[in-house]
């Protein structure tokens, strides 16, 4: 016996949250091919099947793409500072997939290192993950070569698993899940459907010691041929968090802003002197791959890729780190 | 809400010109509370603003004695060194830190101490080397060799002199050769050779060098042969910067970051660095 | 005297140092009056007036824009207004298929002697602008229509018949060192093939989207020496246009054409040609699109059916959901500037952070960049991970080069480019 929820039951419950203020997102379609979590004005607008995962990803509501720092008004020589302390509302994400999720508890250790980023903690408080585990994937998904999986818990307060005929088991990982779910669930005998589980694509310890034992392979540069330097890849992963903080002066509202930034532009490192580290698109994508497993591995004890697939969907050009780490290490296994 | 990012606001005591497009200020905290309890170690950096044009990073180039004030040096080159280049007494700047990791003053104590520098790294080391004949009895026998492409590139020049009135302290000056004045009384050579020419004899000492890789390079030999280990050599290296604290992804270098695990770095740590830099 | 009620309305006047500045000068001198409203920038000549100028005035909250020079003919730097103008024209277009208020954006010839015209001019335009109201529909929200979207036919990947060919042809150019890499098509995107043996590689099939003419451009491409690259019709016009601006000598580029059957969309609403016109090498014949299920609506006429304020709040909803990735930059062939504007910070023309208004500022920059110079290959929307409609406003841009000047970009070599050259015929209907 386990607890559930109709869909219709679940779209009623989406309706009050909206109703009461809080700010609540899920997938939605935003065109015929294009599924984005976007903030819910209507329950109607959630969209719950018949798409592998939205384009983008969850972070950016613990990690918007502009978060404004503080405001600073100057009169003559003076400078006075004025802070960012607006309430933030509460905020619900619903039907995030587990590769999501998981990321959330992976991104924690960066803005927690040493200096505490309140921005980040204070959304992440405020948020509440209800995720949808799979029951579909695609020949992009490699969660489970990073150690995931399509039911997996990370990250979650609330699990949802698909039981069919528009109904899903409620599994309450968290408090704030089972506040959110208490009393709005029935029991019920039905079996969960088998999640689809795509086989183990590659390792991610090859990954790692090829990029730090082969920093100057020629495989990096051939490899990045094709990458025309955008930050697609960046900004629609769920882990990747590098950032700008830009001061646009008067004509932008005298504010320093945090935004997203992505190491594959070729400014990322430029330094004002003319020199740049990184001058070439190679060793641009070698960064992000050698960020994800071997860096942030190496200091946090996490990789930092949930395995979604989202670099390899959204990019232009079809590279992402699955197609880095499949030339690096590929493993035929059959799919699960 | 503790905004990590939040800047402490400063007060420019003075601005100094060093160089056609190097100045110096000298600041200090306009809350008593912070300027009271603020503490750093030489080798630390700071972020410092230019409220509507941004942020950008410097060496405290002041000895971590001086409690009234701070300084920072830096050269025209960008948006936001053009608009520091506009401050004067009693402007407002912004300041976020102490970051980094520093000198590691403590360790080297009992040590002769060898700075060799280059241009605009005389200010990193300035500050160690300020704290070092502040707290004279410590160290050993000091050895500063700073030259510039030319006379005019020269920064904190006066300071110098001052040094060379320490006791057991040896300055040596130099310029590139053709960067020489008529009435230049200092040495003709690249610092490396002028180090080398100088014959420093000393045993187990610790040598920070900072300056353009080029001299860096050519002074790794030089050390070599006096039998000092890159244990013992360090630099602090630089990077284009944001947070400061970590947290961007901007400044790593292989696997260390500069804000935090640097920028100050030892010959063996820097040469097991990839080429990232 | 103003009653305390009685809406002011700003307006920023851009005038050219030499002739309006000067007639604003004299009607000061000769003591006419005119309302104090105005407030003037000088700048040297309206040729050097960015029309992110014009943007920017709007977004410091000006609730009208003037600009004005010197009579055509009377430029102190003999063609700067004449250039002007030609860019006015296609900029008034860009802004009303955004939605902007084209009433509260006017232009005018002063010359130094008219202070009488300034006088009326600045006093038509304020009464003018108070009628309209202070400018708060700048950006602003609304209940934003979406365009009608055909639901996207079943598209199949087929492998098309020139494929060995093209492989064939590609082992040989490489094998006897006529090129040293060849810019294809592989399994999952583009292919930068350097060894015959890899020809393999290539494929030639329904899913080859990319334009792969924006790689001859990039420096690591370059690097390894004389290139080969497989273009479709609709890419092959971007060689026509970088070719006009010296960016490539095409001489030394061994162009491949593929005659194309459809690639779907988004790219394939803009299709014009499926039969290459300047290659080296042509394979394949074109047998006509995938039939789709239902002709695509026609998205361009849809959105200028729509009310101005309606097109905003359109292109508002779109541009929320820009997160700067600058994919539309990137892959596209024409943009080829080694620091683009928008990483430029001395000054900051153009708000880096995603906001609404940095994000206007974005999309009209790249847009108006691409005037008369965009090809419609419809990289940029195809790019585009948030699904903005971008190819939109090139479109718009398009049409308007065509109707105005009647150039086409990328289909004749010989034509004269629209920026950068003017007519002294150029339209006028707009300026007062």
């Amino acid at each position: 016996m386990s607890e559930a929820i109709s869909q219709a039951a679940l779209r009623t419950l989406t309706a009050e949250w909206i109703a009461t203020g809080k700010l609540v997102a899920g997938p939605t379609r935003v065109k015929p091919d294009l599924v984005l979590y976007s903030t819910l004005h209507s329950a109607d607008a959630l969209l719950l099947e018949g798409f592998v995962r939205p384009s983008n990803s969850i972070k950016e509501f613990v990690f918007p793409k502009q978060e404004k720092l503080y405001g600073y008004r100057i009169q003559g020589n003076r400078v006075e500072l004025i802070n960012n302390d607006a309430p933030l509302p509460e905020q619900i994400v619903i039907a995030a997939r587990p590769c999501d999720a998981a990321a959330l508890p992976i991104l924690d250790h960066v803005f927690n290192w040493d200096f505490v980023d309140e921005f980040y903690n204070r959304r992440r408080t405020a948020t509440t993950v209800i995720t949808l585990a799979c029951n579909i994937a695609d020949e992009s998904c490699f969660c489970t070569s990073v150690g995931l999986g399509p039911v997996s818990e990370r990250g979650s307060d609330v699990m949802l698993f698909d039981l069919g005929d528009h109904n899903y088991e409620v599994y309450c990982v968290t408090e704030k899940g089972r506040d959110l779910f208490s009393g709005k669930t029935e029991k019920s005998g039905q079996t969960v459907r088998t999640p689809a589980t795509p086989g183990k694509k590659f390792n991610p310890e090859t990954i790692r010691s090829f990029v730090s034992q082969h920093f100057d392979d020629p495989f990096w540069q051939e490899h990045a041929l094709t990458c025309v330097g955008c930050g697609t890849c960046a900004f629609t992963c769920p882990t990747c968090h590098c950032f700008d903080i830009v001061d646009a002066g008067p004509s932008a509202g005298n504010a320093r802003v945090r935004t997203w930034d992505s190491c594959q532009f070729p400014i990322f490192t430029a330094h004002a002197s003319g020199h740049n580290p990184r001058p070439a698109q190679g060793s641009r994508q070698r960064q992000r791959i050698l960020h994800k497993f071997a860096i942030y591995p190496e200091k946090f004890g996490e990789i930092l890729c949930t395995g979604c697939g989202n670099c390899t969907r959204n990019c232009p050009e079809g590279i992402g780190v699955l197609s880095v780490a499949m030339e690096i290490d590929p493993i035929e296994t059959k799919h699960g | 809400m503790d905004n990590v990012y939040e800047p402490d606001l400063m007060e420019v005591i003075s601005v100094r010109q060093h160089t056609p497009d190097v100045k110096s200020v000298s600041a200090k905290f306009l809350d008593p509370e912070r300027a009271r309890t603020f503490s750093f170690k030489v080798g630390q950096f700071g972020i410092f603003s230019a409220f509507g044009y941004g942020e950008s990073t410097f060496n405290i180039c002041s000895s971590s004695n001086w409690k009234d004030h701070i300084d920072f040096c830096f050269r025209r080159v960008g948006r936001v060194t053009e608009a520091l280049w506009k401050i004067e007494e009693r402007d407002m700047v912004g300041f976020r830190g102490p970051y980094g990791n520093g000198y590691p003053m403590d360790a080297w104590k009992g040590h002769d101490l060898i700075f060799l520098g280059g241009g605009i790294a005389m200010p990193p080391i300035r500050c160690a080397v300020w704290y070092a004949l502040e707290n004279r009895a410590d160290y050993g026998e000091i050895t500063i060799v700073y030259g510039a492409r030319t006379v005019a590139d020269l920064v904190y020049v006066d300071e110098l002199d001052k040094w060379a009135e320490f006791e057991r302290v040896r300055v040596l000056r130099c310029v590139d050769p053709g960067g020489q004045t008529p009435d230049w009384k200092g040495e003709i050579g690249f610092v490396p050779h002028v180090f080398e020419r100088s014959q420093v004899k000393s045993k187990d000492p610790i040598v920070l060098v900072i300056g353009p890789p080029i001299m860096i390079k050519n002074t790794l030999p030089i050390l070599d042969k006096m039998a000092v280990s890159p244990a013992s050599v360090y630099t602090s290296i630089e990077n284009r910067m944001k947070c400061g604290i970590g947290k961007c992804g901007r400044c790593n270098v292989g696997p260390i970051y500069v804000c935090k695990e640097g920028p100050v770095l030892t010959m063996q740590q820097l040469q097991a660095l990839p080429a990232d830099y | 005297m103003s009653e305390a009620n009685v809406f002011e309305p700003k307006i920023v006047a851009y005038v050219c140092n030499w002739c309006t500045y000067l007639g604003a000068d004299l009607a000061g001198t000769t003591r006419l009056e005119y309302p104090p409203n105005v407030r003037i920038i000088r700048l040297p000549c309206t040729g050097r007036i960015d029309f992110n100028l014009i943007i920017k005035g709007f977004e410091i909250g000006a609730d009208a824009v003037l600009v004005s020079g010197c009579h055509p003919g009377d430029c102190h730097y003999t063609a700067g207004n004449y250039h002007a103008r030609r860019r006015w024209i296609l900029f008034r277009e860009l802004l009303d298929v955004l939605g902007f208020d084209l009433r509260r954006i006017h232009f005018t010839w002063i010359s130094a002697a008219e202070g009488k015209k300034w006088q009326q001019v600045i006093t038509e335009i304020t009464e003018e602008t108070r009628k309209l109201g202070p400018y708060t529909d700048l950006y602003a929200n609304g209940a934003a229509k979406s365009l009608p979207v055909a639901a996207p036919a079943p598209f199949k990947t087929r492998t098309l018949a020139a494929e060995p060919e093209l492989r064939e042809h590609c082992h040989k150019l490489l094998g006897e060192g006529t090129v040293k890499v060849v810019i294809g098509y592989g399994e999952r995107g583009p292919a930068v093939v350097t060894r015959a043996d890899d020809t393999n590689r290539l494929v030639w099939n329904t899913r080859c989207c990319s334009n792969l003419t924006t790689y001859v451009k990039r420096k690591e491409i370059k690097a390894l020496g004389k290139p080969a690259v497989v273009v479709k019709p609709c890419d092959e016009k971007s060689l026509v246009v970088l070719e006009k601006e010296s960016q490539i000598d095409r001489k030394e580029i061994h162009v491949i054409g593929m005659a194309c059957e459809g690639v779907g969309e988004p790219k394939c609403t803009f299709c014009t040609a499926r039969t290459p016109r300047f290659a080296d090498k042509t394979f394949g014949e074109p047998a006509g699109p995938e039939p789709m299920a239902s002709p695509p609506p026609n998205r361009f006429a849809a959105l200028m059916a729509m009310t101005p304020r309606e097109r905003m709040a359109f292109w508002a909803t779109q541009f929320d959901r820009c997160v700067r990735c600058y994919a539309c930059r990137q892959v596209c062939p024409m943009c080829y500037c080694e620091r683009c504007i928008v990483d430029k910070n001395r000054p900051i023309a153009i708000d880096p952070a995603p906001s609404r208004k940095g994000n206007f500022a974005w999309g009209i920059a790249r847009a108006f960049h691409l005037a008369a110079r965009c090809v419609g290959c419809g990289e940029c929307s195809r790019a585009c991970p948030a699904g903005i409609d971008l190819a939109l406003l090139n479109i718009a841009l398009h049409k308007a080069a065509q109707e105005n000047f009647g150039y086409d970009a990328g289909v004749d070599p010989a034509a004269e480019q629209v920026i950068g050259a003017y007519a002294l015929t150029d339209k006028e209907d707009f300026i007062r």
